[in-house]
């Protein structure tokens, strides 16, 4: 595959800047909404050039979305904080110990992972309503657990087995314990994937939608979830939908700019190194 | 991407000791609390006559009857059949394309590649929410100088039309997922051995034969894998649908997710959705055994 020449480079270039346009033009054209004021918006034909406005960042702010935003920040933060603390030590043992009925026990984290979430909402629902954990963090916590907790274990997993076992054979040779092994070498180690897993984690957590909408409420309320409030009996606020839409792509941006490497993998499960 | 095996059969005690099962217990207890108790409770719920959120006889097998009888759960099986059937190929092919140019060397890649996961990453209700826009009866970019142009749909928008909503819907799900499947491709594409190429040079073949016989049958177990990847996934879809069309016009985008949601929270019929969801679960967890199985003999993935 190296016949390419300067000519032929500079055709692919072209064809995959005109797609890769066409295929960000839905995004770029939120981003400028944001600005429309309300003639323009509407306006037949499209109108391409305007005066931009802060008009509709005034009506996001003063509907409180600032809360909203908060405890979608919250919610991705401590869901992620529990699952690292809960499966990076399964995704190491995964990884590096033999045990019985290893494929089994992995097996049933993949499918905890594969099932559709609208499939566990119904018990979930019906479940929290007794106990008393609808509209709590603890409880959207742990129904993001479903998803991530077993995606997080999974690809950590291909994480931890491509480091060298050399190392923590040298380090049980020196008499070290096995807690010493996984705190002082391999963690140190399994850092830049531990936060590139996380971080993916996070992003889910930040998308979801179904179990918030479902089991959060008033007080636990993320952003996703109160996109509906712009959809008022006069009619859809579209420039503050815009708004409110380029906000929740906000660490999306940040997560593909930093984590484009690991992205593959993590969305194959693993099943492509990137 | 890499293909050799290290780790399991090297790795370390050489007696299995309770160390490991330590490690994982945390994992499988907290696992087995939010998904395999939801699970187990959704089965019970299906084998009893639970309406109006009480749950009253055991009744065998009556729900999944009433399940098998409804017109409405073989729509949703209809809806998502076509919806893969037209979705997947489409995303297959063209992401396949944009691979090989990629791969073939294009100026700007650094920039290009994050550029192309925006759709991916995206959450699914703000995707929803941007091609409301785009489309938005009248007054939307695309709607005004597109579909009204050429008459496709005219007077409200695309998404009201029983004939065309489902099309919109698979329309986006292509948006969304064809740069990622570019993207695996590629990757997949620039992990395969150099060595079957340089003999194919050597022997004079030409691009179409490197490529149908060469490449596309290393690449199969990816391809199989990913593509059940996405199989699984337009069985899930939900958030894009409920914000778009909320399964309508009638049932004419109502997937399986949609209709055991309307089923619980529009009809409070639970026995029956419960009998929905166990059934999806199955054929997810037919599915999951099989990508297991291939991604590890086939990939040496896992």
């Amino acid at each position: 595959m190296n016949n390419s020449t300067p000519l032929g480079t500079f055709f692919r270039t072209a064809i995959a800047v005109i797609c890769a346009l066409t295929i960000l033009f839905p995004v770029i054209w939120m981003v400028s909404m944001m600005f429309k004021p309300a003639d323009v918006m509407f306006a037949r034909p499209t109108q391409f050039f305007f005066s931009p406005t802060l008009a509709n960042f005034d009506y996001v702010i003063a509907q409180g979305f600032l809360s909203n935003l908060v405890t979608s920040l919250l919610l991705g933060v401590i869901s992620t904080a529990m699952v690292v603390v809960i499966g990076t030590p399964a995704a190491y043992a995964f990884a590096r110990f033999e045990m019985k009925k290893k494929d089994d026990l992995f097996l049933f984290i993949l499918a905890s992972r594969m099932a559709p979430p609208v499939c566990l909402v119904i018990p979930f629902y019906l479940i929290y309503a007794k106990i008393g954990l609808l509209d709590t963090f603890v409880g959207l916590s742990l129904a993001y657990m479903t998803f991530n907790l077993s995606f997080y274990v999974w690809v950590l997993r291909s994480f931890c087995r491509d480091l060298p076992v050399e190392l923590e054979e040298a380090a049980i040779l020196e008499g070290w314990s096995k807690p010493q092994v996984f705190w002082r070498v391999v963690f140190p180690l399994l850092r830049n994937g531990i936060v590139a897993t996380s971080v993916l984690c996070f992003i889910f957590a930040w998308n979801e939608f179904l179990f918030a909408f479902m089991l959060g409420g008033s007080s636990v309320q993320t952003l996703p979830v109160a996109i509906p409030k712009l959809i008022t009996a006069q009619g859809v606020r579209w420039g503050e939908v815009a708004v409110v839409g380029v906000v929740s792509l906000a660490p999306v941006l940040a997560v593909v700019v930093l984590l484009q490497r690991h992205i593959v993998r993590g969305l194959t499960m693993g099943a492509v190194k990137g | 991407m890499t293909l050799t095996i290290t780790g399991d059969v090297a790795a370390r005690p050489k007696r299995a000791s309770w160390y490991p099962y330590l490690l994982i217990a945390p994992t499988m207890i907290t696992l087995c609390v939010v998904s395999l108790v939801p699970f187990i409770y959704a089965v019970y719920l299906s084998f009893h006559s639970a309406k109006y959120g009480r749950v009253t006889d055991f009744i065998w097998f009556d729900n999944y009857k009433a399940l098998i009888s409804n017109p409405d759960f073989w729509n949703s099986m209809y809806v998502a059949g076509i919806f893969v059937a037209i979705a997947v190929p489409i995303e297959f092919m063209l992401g396949m394309a944009g691979a090989l140019v990629l791969s073939k060397g294009v100026k700007g890649r650094s920039i290009l590649v994050p550029l192309l996961f925006i759709p991916t990453m995206m959450a699914p209700i703000v995707v929803g929410l941007l091609w409301k826009i785009m489309l938005a009866g009248s007054w939307g970019v695309l709607s005004y100088n597109v579909i009204e142009r050429f008459n496709i749909v005219s007077g409200t928008s695309i998404f009201a039309s029983e004939q065309y909503a489902l099309y919109a819907l698979i329309f986006i799900d292509i948006w969304q997922w064809t740069p990622f499947m570019m993207l695996a491709f590629f990757a997949g594409l620039q992990a395969l051995p150099q060595g079957p190429y340089r003999a194919a040079a050597v022997d004079g073949a030409g691009a179409f034969q490197i490529f149908f016989r060469l490449t596309m049958p290393l690449m199969a177990p990816l391809l199989f894998v990913i593509g059940l990847l996405r199989f699984i996934d337009a069985f899930k879809v939900f958030d894009t649908i409920f914000i778009l069309t909320r399964g309508g016009p009638g049932t004419a985008t109502e997937s399986p997710s949609l209709l055991a949601y309307k089923m619980t929270f529009d009809f409070w019929n639970i026995g029956e959705a419960s009998a929905l969801a166990v059934f999806v679960w199955l054929i997810f967890f037919i599915a999951c055994n099989v990508f297991y199985q291939i991604a590890k003999k086939k990939l040496n993935a896992f």
